[in-house]
């Protein structure tokens, strides 16, 4: 009698801390987190590198539900008995949502690039045609697509921007890649480039911005448009480089 | 303070994989984000959508109802998917609804492998991908309402102990009239008392749960179906950086090799059969249509990030069945084209 032996006194206190971890405050947790690892996504622009701008709303309305519903776990009120997703679920769901959240997506684009079949573009044209020197590099090879006669943009000025693919057996293009809904299904388009001998050769997946002219050039006895760089500009990658 | 350090450990030199030297890791762990994110509020969806049901018929009377007919049931499963529009990795939560509230099991088979195509987002973004092929916007349709009926038939033969998860099973005999369960299966006596416990108050009660036990209930779907997605991005987003996709659609003009590559391609891309039509689009020039019509129709009933979402429902055996009999319908399906439009 008298005092409880202090080791029976923790006991209690153990078992509190043991209950407080399983199993609905760690679904709530790993419901939670993956509800920040969508938003966080969202907010921080990862998403812009991964998804496809018209699915943006989807990803955040999901976070602000996962959020909702590990506010629901949280409270405890209305925790369903019938359905307790095992602690390792939780566990394991917690480390998968940590790791999205630390490990932001950086892809080599060149690298995605290679793995890919290149001008897969399925588009007749371009409804209209910009002035040569407001055209994107999109708009280049769309064009370059529709009426691939070099001859009628020879002398044109070029200003365009996008990432070096190296290509096998030539000089690297000046490439960007289109997406019709996320990563996954990028395909590069690329245009050839006659880059300026006094600069050093570009590093592969590193982005420029180009200056030049179209020229028409032999390649294989076939003729085809290249740009003729006189500028060469390093800019960091931009906030949405997937095209549509 | 703190968040400044940790913010720049996580946007700088520390955690670059590329600085690692490790650049294809990079792009597949980049590959790996943009399928979860990609598939994850499709997969909410889906949850939401079986929450709901649980919602508005706790008891599930209406399941019950559907035709158990062979042909009927996967045919009323299939046509399901207008009602419940989810793509394949949202239509695995409401296929488990469906079998643990006594659905007819080809009725909810039928929904599983038609769902991911026949429904208004399905068709709207085939149509509008190729708005100049209609015989695509009818034979999508047509040819996953087959393929569904085929799995159906086929699934239907093996035992349901042999089909479906233990778990799921314990589950949908909760939800079936005594008299359907063998006395074998009952292991709590003939006064049909719930077994184990584990699920006696969604499956059992007809009485409308509170919304927030119904949110909590959607919560631990989720979590368990997104581990089971997380897995499934991993394996397709290794695959996918380790092959090169130019191997599978360089073999375009040859009719069986481009039906059978472009298969291939859809086990491993693993889209949202939302969102394939417009990928499809990217090739559909390079290869026979019947291999365009085969990537459309495969991808949604089976692919390698629904894998792991599947192993909720069947048990390996029969998503080894589910793989090569799909495959193999495709595949006919895909001839039977080319040889029309070639």
């Amino acid at each position: 009698m008298g005092q409880p032996d202090p080791a029976l006194r923790s006991r209690p206190q153990r078992s509190l801390t043991l209950r407080r971890l399983a199993p609905g405050p760690l679904k709530a947790l790993a419901l939670g987190l993956w509800g920040v690892a969508l938003l966080q996504s969202y907010l921080s622009g990862r998403l812009d590198l991964l998804l496809r701008a018209v699915f943006h709303p989807l990803v955040w309305a999901s976070g602000l539900l996962l959020l909702l519903l590990a506010a629901v776990e949280l409270s405890g009120r209305w925790r369903d008995a019938s359905r307790t997703s095992g602690r390792w679920t939780s566990l394991l769901s917690i480390g998968a949502a940590l790791a999205v959240l630390a490990l932001p997506p950086r892809p080599s684009f060149a690298d995605l690039a290679a793995n890919r079949q290149a001008n897969l573009l399925e588009e007749p044209g371009l409804s209209f045609v910009l002035p040569p020197a407001q055209r994107s590099l999109t708009d280049w090879v769309r064009l370059l697509r529709s009426e691939p006669d070099p001859r009628l943009y020879a002398g044109d000025p070029v200003r365009i921007s996008g990432f070096v693919l190296p290509i096998e057996g030539e000089e690297p293009h000046l490439a960007r890649l289109l997406v019709r809904c996320c990563l996954v299904d990028a395909v590069p388009v690329g245009l050839p480039v006659r880059w300026p001998p006094d600069q050093p050769r570009p590093r592969p997946d590193e982005w420029l911005r180009l200056e030049g002219v179209m020229v028409s050039e032999t390649i294989g006895g076939r003729q085809r448009s290249a740009v003729k760089a006189s500028r060469v500009v390093p800019i960091p990658r931009p906030r949405q480089p997937l095209e549509p | 303070m703190l968040l400044e350090r940790w913010r720049s450990l996580l946007d700088h030199r520390f955690l670059d994989l590329r600085v690692m030297g490790v650049e294809r890791l990079a792009t597949t762990w980049a590959l790996f984000q943009a399928l979860l994110v990609e598939a994850m509020p499709f997969l909410l969806i889906g949850v939401a959508l079986s929450s709901l049901a649980r919602w508005i018929s706790p008891g599930g009377k209406w399941v019950r109802a559907l035709p158990a007919h062979p042909l009927l049931g996967p045919l009323s499963g299939a046509a399901l998917g207008f009602a419940l529009p989810a793509c394949e990795c949202g239509n695995v939560p409401m296929a488990r609804h469906l079998l643990v509230k006594g659905a007819p099991i080809a009725t909810a088979l039928g929904f599983l492998f038609a769902a991911p195509v026949l429904n208004p987002i399905v068709l709207a973004s085939t149509w509008a991908a190729f708005p100049d092929q209609p015989w695509l916007l009818a034979a999508r349709p047509l040819g996953a309402v087959l393929i569904a009926v085929a799995l159906a038939t086929l699934l239907r033969l093996l035992p349901d102990s042999q089909l479906l998860q233990p778990a799921l099973l314990e589950e949908r005999r909760l939800s079936q009239p005594l008299a359907e369960v063998t006395l074998l299966e009952r292991r709590s006596g003939l006064i049909g008392a719930p077994a184990g416990g584990a699920t006696s108050v969604v499956a059992g009660s007809s009485r409308r749960p509170p919304l927030g036990q119904v949110l909590s209930h959607g919560g631990a779907e989720f979590l368990e179906l997104a581990l089971l997605l997380v897995m499934g991005c991993a394996i397709a987003a290794l695959v996918q950086t380790l092959v090169p996709r130019q191997w599978l659609i360089a073999v375009g003009g040859a009719p069986t090799l481009s039906i059978l590559s472009l298969m291939l391609l859809s086990l491993v891309v693993s889209v949202c059969s939302s969102v394939d039509a417009f990928l499809a689009l990217g090739f559909a020039a390079q290869v026979t249509p019947g291999a365009v019509l085969a990537f459309l129709l495969l991808g949604p009933v089976m692919d390698l990030k629904l894998v792991g979402l599947f192993s909720i429902l069947l048990r390996p055996r029969a998503i080894l069945l589910t793989a090569g009999a799909a495959s193999l319908v495709v595949l006919l399906i895909g001839q039977w084209v080319n040889l029309i439009l070639l």
